[in-house]
């Protein structure tokens, strides 16, 4: 990917980074520029979401309730602790998880047009997630849904990656296999949504438009827990992913073990965007794009691309919920939808631009 | 001249096997349709249905069932397998793409959104208008996938593309019906491919752009014919490529447009029929469109049957039954013709 030519060039220079007294690595003084620059932007965007909604506060003022509760009035604690602050985090965590997914995929299949909603995972997980919920309502604990959302993702998944590599793997296979057994999910949610009574019906579109409002402190927490584990391990992975993307043939020269690299790398994109479907529904095109505009901040380089894509994946649902709350005012706009606008317009730029080049 | 003469000769040497095959594609239908008017709530069996056909008469209940009722039904059902098929065949033929449908390509969900819009947002405008806001939300779409893909690109590309405009459009009626609660309500049936909801009625709105439409792509047999070659030879042979493109994608545009219309977005029967047409006859479009026609009207009559036997007393609409059909096909063409 080309480096975006409209921004400020940096020699290329190294830090020296060391969180832990002992361990030290470098980083590109870019990269760290261009990491605070982002996190510097996400936590504004939290505090901006925290502020809006149908008690509209100042910024200041939420900025003041988030670093210190105690002296704010109770209602106001309450409205950005109970309500807002949770549905941020879980918008931002979700985001960040889908990106990182993304950026996995995009790398690993070389096709700058995957995401995880092209691969089946997001379907698997929200039929599942729709039979429990219209089919048997009750059946299952609420705690116990995401669970199964992620089964039916996983077993979707494998099910795809299985008939794909039938005749030898290929990644356009993949991604079309993937479309096939997409619309064939499609269909079946589509016989729950016609034929389910309206009332869970409706609810239920809500969460498949990737809408966040039923999110408490403990989803975040099981979300940070899966955010934790996965997206360090993929960041772990980086420099078979650099190979990776130079074509199987170069990786596995160069001591990549594709047959089992691979594998395990879409495991852990089909962990992270589960995890996220299963709190907050289908948020289509954050995991293509985000690594798409993260990529023009530091290119390929994935040790600092999957955090910083995290970063831009967090920014735009933290974004686009607060936009999904604040344009239609009383009527609340699921984030997915409010980001399929912003992102499938920017889908086309980007295709646009890959045939040209 | 004399070339001409020798052309129009080996025309004339009847072609028994194709017209043996088309006949039986109609006594195929024939019995199709029986069957499909038949069922229903109350059966009837044939003799009376023949009855109702041919000698109406008003006073016997089963008779009025069929004319007024089932009848409508499956006219929509040939009228809509027919126009889908077709498009299908033009849509492989001019993007030379075995895996291009107008459902896959967003094509019918670019419609369906117009559709959408209009009934909430314009009501001042009669419903009769309702294909014209079909073909402008199909055109619209067809652009944004070709533009996307490029005229030559490889299939994966258009794939994708109409994946992600088919996506755009589909959140942009998702958010038109939750703003709108009783527009989801009244349109959610629509909206997965519904021929039992639709009446002739609607039909009658859009029979002239369905039948102009299938008509005029008879014109253009014989340059599909030469760009099958290539476009280099079909240049050569005289052939305006761009034209040829632009006057298929448009017929394509009014075909599922007017079938959006009349029974919401039914997908993967373009995908679908066009290859089984291909098993059968492979060397002219002439008898790919036949055959097309009649076996996309056939597919839907039996898609059809299954969505109404299937979970009784319950239907299921008939484009959840063709994606049912059409999804696995998709993939053994994917794992065939990949590589």
């Amino acid at each position: 990917m080309r480096y975006a030519g409209f921004l400020p060039r940096f020699k290329t220079r190294f830090l020296m980074v060391s969180p832990f007294p002992g361990t030290s690595f470098y980083i590109r003084s870019s990269d760290a520029f261009w990491l605070t620059f982002f996190g510097a932007l996400l936590a504004f965007m939290l505090v901006l979401g925290a502020a809006t909604g149908s008690y509209q506060l100042s910024l200041m003022k939420s900025w003041h309730i988030i670093a210190t509760p105690e002296p704010a009035p109770d209602r106001l604690v309450r409205i950005i602790w109970e309500f807002r602050l949770p549905r941020l985090f879980a918008a931002a965590l979700c985001g960040a998880a889908l990106s990182i997914a993304g950026v996995i995929l995009q790398s690993v299949t070389r096709n700058a047009l995957a995401s995880p909603g092209l691969i089946g995972v997001e379907a698997g997980a929200s039929v599942t997630m729709l039979v429990f919920v219209v089919m048997a309502p009750g059946i299952i604990p609420a705690f116990w849904l995401p669970v199964c959302a992620m089964l039916g993702g996983f077993l979707v998944a494998s099910f795809i990656w299985s008939l794909s590599s039938l005749s030898g793997y290929s990644p356009i296979r993949l991604v079309l296999i993937g479309v096939g057994i997409t619309s064939m999910l499609s269909a079946l949610s589509e016989i729950l949504i016609t034929y389910g009574d309206i009332d869970l019906v409706e609810s239920a579109l809500m969460w498949l438009g990737g809408s966040l409002h039923q999110v408490s402190w403990l989803q975040v927490d099981v979300m940070v827990m899966w955010l934790v584990v996965a997206g360090s391990l993929a960041w772990l992975c980086f420099r078979q992913l650099n190979l990776l993307v130079l074509g199987d043939k170069v990786a596995f020269s160069r001591g990549v073990n594709n047959r089992y690299i691979v594998p395990f790398l879409l495991l852990l994109s089909v962990a992270l965007t589960s995890s996220s479907v299963a709190t907050a529904g289908t948020l289509t095109f954050v995991g293509l794009i985000a690594p798409h505009i993260a990529r023009r901040f530091c290119a390929d380089r994935h040790g600092a691309l999957i955090p910083l894509s995290a970063i831009i994946g967090a920014c735009l649902v933290v974004l686009g919920d607060t936009l999904g709350r604040a344009v239609f005012a009383p009527l609340q706009l699921p984030a997915g939808l409010v980001l399929v606008l912003v992102g499938a317009p920017y889908f086309i730029l980007l295709m646009s631009r890959l045939r040209k080049a | 001249m004399a070339l001409n003469k020798e052309s129009r000769h080996k025309v004339k040497s009847v072609p028994v096997a194709k017209l043996t095959g088309i006949a039986l594609l109609l006594l195929a239908i024939v019995i199709a349709s029986f069957w499909h008017l038949g069922l229903g709530a109350k059966s009837v069996d044939w003799a009376t249905i023949w009855q109702a056909l041919v000698a109406y008469n008003p006073l016997d209940s089963d008779q009025a069932i069929i004319r007024e009722s089932r009848q409508a039904r499956l006219i929509v059902a040939l009228f809509v397998g027919a126009a889908l098929a077709l498009a299908g065949v033009i849509m492989q033929a001019i993007s030379n793409n075995p895996l291009a449908d107008p459902g896959l390509l967003g094509i019918n969900s670019g419609a369906a959104f117009f559709v959408v819009a209009s009934v909430l947002f314009l009501p001042m405008f009669d419903s009769q208008y309702l294909p014209i806001f079909a073909f402008l939300g199909a055109g619209i779409a067809a652009m944004l996938v070709m533009l996307l893909s490029g005229w030559e690109q490889n299939s994966e590309r258009l794939v994708l593309a109409g994946v992600a405009v088919t996506a755009m459009f589909a959140a942009m009626t998702a958010i038109l019906l939750i703003v709108d609660q009783q527009g989801l309500e009244k349109l959610r049936h629509w909206l997965t491919g519904a021929i039992g909801a639709s009446d002739l009625k609607k039909l009658y709105w859009v029979y002239p752009y369905l039948i102009g439409a299938m008509v005029l792509s008879f014109t253009l047999v014989r340059s599909l014919n030469a760009f099958h070659l290539g476009t280099r030879v079909a240049e050569g042979l005289g052939v305006n490529v761009l034209l040829l493109k632009v006057s298929g994608l448009v017929l394509v545009v009014v075909l599922s447009g007017s079938v959006v219309a009349v029974a919401g977005p039914i997908g993967f029967v373009g995908l679908v029929v066009p290859h089984m047409a291909r098993l059968l006859v492979r060397n002219s479009y002439l008898w790919l469109f036949l055959y097309a026609l009649l076996i996309g009207a056939l597919l839907l009559i039996l898609s059809d049957i299954a969505a109404r036997v299937a979970l009784r007393p319950y239907e299921i609409n008939t484009g959840i039954i063709t994606a049912f059909v059409g999804a696995p096909v998709f993939i053994v063409l994917v794992l065939r013709k990949m590589r």
